[in-house]
């Protein structure tokens, strides 16, 4: 039936026919036979998701094995963007409705436009998961993960953050973590990054937490974990579909620190409360205002920091969740006290008296002073020779008469005219005694340098020289009156005064050396390192750690002193505290030590400014018995050191000295806790920066 | 006993020359048997991720058994018998076309293109395709020569469906429509000059579609993502990367990793070939497009061989129908044509199409099997 005509027509057909299947079969074999590798990364990256996995921080003990800085589990809700990327934008905008609904209605308030917010945050690379609700508890992570359909793109990780049991306790110390930046990235890559013990690089990522201060910055590549890494893999709906490979991460090591926590809490607390009761009481020279201040608590033996507090103080938890602008403002307030500052190794003060021993060593080493050539008879003023006017006459605080005074009574009374004339005699000797002899026994002592104490952000302190000012001068000729240096700089000087600043650690320091008559050792806080064995265990507990580290004592240098002259200031420093008229002696009275301390207060002035109140001493002094505590209490704009510093010094030490020392409080026990006063003293510390979590 | 008067055993085969039965393509049969079995696999491996998991597959098969005794029964009919009714055919495959607009309609994706019986959906255009396939076989295979006036009928048979199918809006459909009526219209023996013209306007015709706005934005980017390959869709590059990385060989059945993870949307149906492409690699999946060209080389010797116009014009229809819809739908997701929603037959998830392209293969073999009768 069919025609010649039609047969050609179906040929055409059929060639149409034979032409496509072909076409179909090369671009087939184009796809799948010359290079399927191309698109098998490319499915990869569809499909599997590394998790970088930062793995838990090292934990922050005291010398006891107490857990000072903890970890817990935060649970976050996130988004995961490639699917999210996938959706309609209606769908997604009805996901991230339904979520922050569902989130609010749950008991964690979240905002529509905050989720939008953070899925569109240039700075998570696509690959990230974004955080868009932190803190949230476990019901809601049950219920999303329940319903993993209705919410594409929606993950709930666990990570862990840092969790602070004693609150603000110790805070400028331990510091705190926060999210790398880039300079501190760029500071660990390549040969720089921090290894195990076992030489496994800790490498870091961008959102991986860092050290920021304190304990958590010196000892950053301790206490980061060897970050682990898990593959996995999800369907197009970001649900888990399996894990294709798991490199677990390792816990960092354990940090433990010579502090005392006892210590530290009671020193917080009192320093506070003291400086609480100052605050807007009038003094001699105006208001006290006390916006600051510190006490130092050294080992003298060893150079061990027993105990560092710095008011005012804050609750490092506040950090956890990352900081606002707000809020980072607020510690960093000078009208706040900047708590975030350390002010026991930031803070630089003038010693005033407390630098007294100082000068008595140039001058005793310069022969001006000896035995039997140490008498003066202190008139209460003392005017410079070869000089006229009023700026020749140097005084006593009150210009109060004293009397004859030998070295060691130039300190139990804190007279100031005999080491003015100790240091003039000095500075007109200069030929023979050089330009700075007060000064070069100041930095045997260590002053005018850092200590090198294992913490950051240590402050110098200054010690004057007539070389340092001409040369400040020559520099700078505008801002300085006079490149010179005269008589009356050198006295003031021997007083701890003019350009003298100390820290309150260098001062510590200082009276630690003077304790163990010249052994002076290098201040520090980390005894060890340790790698935790069972991670639910207490990390303290004997036989659960393995130790990596051992920091010893490191002695940095020996003051000559000759026992004439040591017994003499031990006698003077004794009677400060013992003698009926010794600076100290009616605060000693009121609050004393079970042991015999020996110290020296300060009143040093401050141009425009309250004086600040200083003491350092040391305890127990007693022959054949050694120092166990060294220490320095600074209050800037608090009165006189007799009257402020040294009765909380003594308070401080007190019940340290007869075994009496309140366990300190953990947040969650504080109701427990014997002394009310600390768990009050703890709130209101909490108080500063309570913006709440940025 | 009489030589020439044995009955076979089985009573199916008769002796007679003339009787159909002796004469089924039992290649096409085994083709398209071989192409199902296949495509309940790949059905299966696209749709165990979900939650009612072999549900699919095995309404797929129940679809497939109706399929087989339509099929059956239709081949078993002389295809001229169906012809002669091919105007009540055709007005129930119009009305449905024209019923699925109104409320009775239900609208997937943006397309009223459904009915929905329970959890039974029909798609008329894929019965409409049947109908006007016979239309215009009946319609063209009674004359020996193409008028314009028959021309014209011809057109205006194929016209009408496709402007429905147009208003759904299913571009796809329409597009099947246009391309089984050229190829039978060609076959047919309209004039070349004619079939010049007629190509001309189709040309315009579609250029003024693109520029009026009468498709819908989502119709004019899947046509213009194919102009311009760097906006390809999302659809397209999943697909293309699990064809890709399927390799030759494959991952495996139930091994691909972009079909496990459901990363080709609608896979189970318009997208299905992926699944071969993945799981079975070049190897798999070139054995699935060349069983599929058996189907058309013995749809397209049927029309060759067939008795009379109207049984060429009938296969040739058929033929034309499953080329276009092989092509375009592999062609799709190998990135070679553009994306419209029309399924692969005997493969891709759906009981229209499954049920439809059965009743097609089963007036094939009617043609096949009454050649001499």
């Amino acid at each position: 039936m069919n025609t010649s005509s039609t047969q050609v027509r179906l040929s055409a057909i059929g060639i149409v026919a034979v032409c496509l299947f072909a076409a179909l079969l090369v671009r087939l074999w184009f796809l799948q036979g010359v290079d399927p590798q191309r698109f098998e990364a490319a499915t990869e990256s569809n499909r599997l998701r590394v998790i970088h996995e930062e793995g838990p921080r090292g934990r922050i003990l005291d010398r006891d094995g107490r857990v000072i800085v903890d970890n817990r589990t935060m649970i976050v809700v996130a988004l995961d963007k490639e699917p999210l990327r996938r959706l309609e934008d209606e769908e997604r905008t009805a996901v991230f409705t339904d979520l922050a609904d569902t989130l609010t209605g749950l008991g964690v308030p979240t905002k529509v436009s905050t989720v939008e917010r953070r899925y569109e945050d240039v700075r998570y690379a696509p690959q990230e998961y974004v955080p868009v609700a932190e803190e949230v508890p476990e019901d809601v992570e049950l219920y999303l993960a329940e319903r993993a359909e209705r919410f594409p793109g929606v993950v709930v990780e666990r990570r862990t953050v840092r969790s602070y049991p004693y609150g603000s306790l110790a805070a400028q110390f331990v510091g705190y973590v926060g999210e790398v930046n880039e300079t501190e990235l760029a500071s660990v890559e390549g040969a720089a990054v921090p290894l195990a013990a076992d030489g496994t690089p800790k490498e870091y990522q961008p959102g991986d937490s860092f050290g920021k201060g304190g304990i958590e910055f010196a000892e950053e590549a301790s206490l980061r974990a060897v970050p682990g890494r898990r593959t996995i893999e999800v369907n197009a709906r970001g649900e888990l579909l399996g894990e294709v490979d798991r490199v677990d991460a390792r816990p960092g090591d354990d940090v433990w620190l010579s502090l005392d926590l006892d210590l530290q809490a009671h020193a917080e607390r009192l320093l506070a409360a003291k400086i609480r009761s100052l605050r807007g009481r009038e003094g001699g020279e105006g208001t006290l205002n006390a916006p600051q201040g510190s006490v130092v608590i050294l080992e003298p033996g060893t150079g061990q920091v027993l105990a560092m507090a710095s008011y005012p103080s804050y609750n490092p938890a506040i950090l956890v969740n990352g900081i606002s602008t707000d809020l980072w403002e607020q510690l960093n307030d000078p009208n706040n006290g900047r708590p975030l500052y350390n002010w026991a190794l930031q803070g630089a003060y003038a010693p005033g008296s407390t630098f007294k021993p100082v000068t008595a060593l140039a001058g005793w080493r310069a022969g001006i002073i000896g035995p039997g050539n140490e008498e003066y008879d202190d008139a209460g003023t003392y005017r410079l020779g070869n000089c006229e006017g009023a700026g020749c006459t140097f005084q006593n605080a009150g210009r109060k008469r004293l009397g004859t005074v030998d070295l060691a009574r130039s300190l139990a009374v804190s007279s100031d005219t005999y080491y003015y004339r100790l240091a003039e005699l000095l500075w007109i000797n200069r030929l023979q005694f050089g330009d700075n002899p007060i000064q070069d026994v100041a930095t045997e002592f260590g002053m005018g340098r850092p200590t090198g104490i294992d913490l950051p952000g240590e402050t110098s302190g200054r010690i004057p020289t007539p070389e340092q000012r001409r040369e400040a001068f020559e520099s700078n000729p505008e801002v300085f009156m006079t490149g010179e240096w005269f008589t009356g700089d050198t006295v003031i000087t021997s007083i701890g005064q003019g350009d003298v600043l100390v820290t309150p650690l260098q001062l510590a320091e200082l009276y630690a050396t003077i304790a163990t008559g010249g052994v002076r050792y290098r201040p520090q806080v980390i005894s060890k390192v340790t790698r935790p064995i069972d991670q639910a265990e207490p990390p303290g507990a004997a036989g659960n750690y393995e130790v990596v580290r051992t920091v010893t004592p490191e002695e940095v240098g020996r003051i000559e002193m000759d026992d004439d002259f040591y017994l003499r200031v031990l006698a003077g420093l004794i009677g400060v505290t013992q003698d009926e008229d010794g600076t100290a002696s009616r605060s000693w009275s009121a609050s004393p030590t079970a042991w015999t301390m020996g110290g020296k207060t300060g009143t040093a002035q401050v141009a425009g400014k309250a004086d600040s109140a200083l003491f350092a001493g040391w305890g127990p002094v007693a022959a054949g018995v050694d120092p166990e505590y060294a220490i320095s209490v600074v209050i800037p704009e608090a009165g006189f050191g007799g009257d402020v510093a040294a009765p909380l010094a003594f308070r401080i030490l007190a019940p340290a000295s007869d075994g009496t020392l309140p366990t300190a409080c953990t947040i969650a026990a504080a109701g427990q806790c014997r002394d009310a006063d600390a768990s009050a003293a703890q709130a209101s510390l909490r108080d500063v920066g309570s913006g709440g979590p940025g | 006993m009489s030589t020439d008067r044995v009955v076979a055993p089985s009573g199916f085969r008769s002796r007679n020359l003339g009787d159909p039965r002796r004469h089924v393509d039992v290649v096409l049969a085994a083709a398209v048997g071989a192409v199902l079995v296949l495509g309940l696999l790949l059905v299966y491996s696209a749709t165990r991720r979900f939650e009612q998991g072999t549900g699919y597959v095995v309404r797929q098969l129940l679809f497939a058994v109706v399929g087989i005794a339509a099929a059956t029964g239709v081949a078993l009919v002389d295809y001229r018998r169906v012809a002669d009714w091919w105007q009540a055919l055709y007005a129930v495959g119009i009305v449905m076309l024209v019923g699925v607009l109104t409320p009775l309609g239900t609208v997937v994706n943006g397309t009223s293109g459904w009915y929905r019986f329970g959890p039974i959906a029909l798609q008329p255009a894929e019965f409409a395709k049947l109908a006007t396939i016979l239309a215009i076989a009946a319609y063209l295979g009674s004359v020996d020569q193409v008028d314009l006036r028959r021309l014209a009928g011809a057109l205006g048979l194929l016209g009408v469906p496709v402007v429905l199918t147009l208003l759904q809006p299913d571009l796809g459909s329409a597009l099947v429509f246009i391309v089984l009526g050229m190829g039978m219209l060609v076959v047919a023996g309209v004039q070349m000059r004619h079939l010049g013209v007629l190509v001309s306007l189709g040309i315009v015709a579609i250029l003024v579609i693109l520029n009026s706005g009468a498709l819908d934005d989502y119709q004019t980017e899947r046509l213009t993502s194919f102009v311009s390959p760097d906006g390809q869709s999302y659809n397209v590059d999943q697909a293309q990367k699990a064809i890709g990385s399927g390799g030759l060989t494959g991952f495996g059945f139930t091994n691909g990793p972009q079909t496990r993870g459901g990363f080709v949307p609608e896979q189970q149906t318009d997208f299905i070939f992926t699944v071969a492409g993945e799981e079975f690699g070049f190897v798999g999946s070139s054995l699935l497009v060349a069983l599929l060209a058996v189907v058309i080389w013995r749809c397209w010797r049927a029309a060759q061989l067939a008795a009379d116009q109207t049984g060429t014009l009938l296969c040739i229809g058929v033929t034309c129908m499953f080329l276009f819809h092989i092509f375009e739908n592999i062609g799709m997701t190998l990135g070679i044509m553009p994306v419209t929603g029309i399924p692969l037959p005997f493969v891709s998830y759906g009981g229209s199409s499954l049920l439809a392209s059965f009743v097609a293969v089963g007036l094939v073999q009617s043609v096949h099997m009454h050649r001499f009768s």
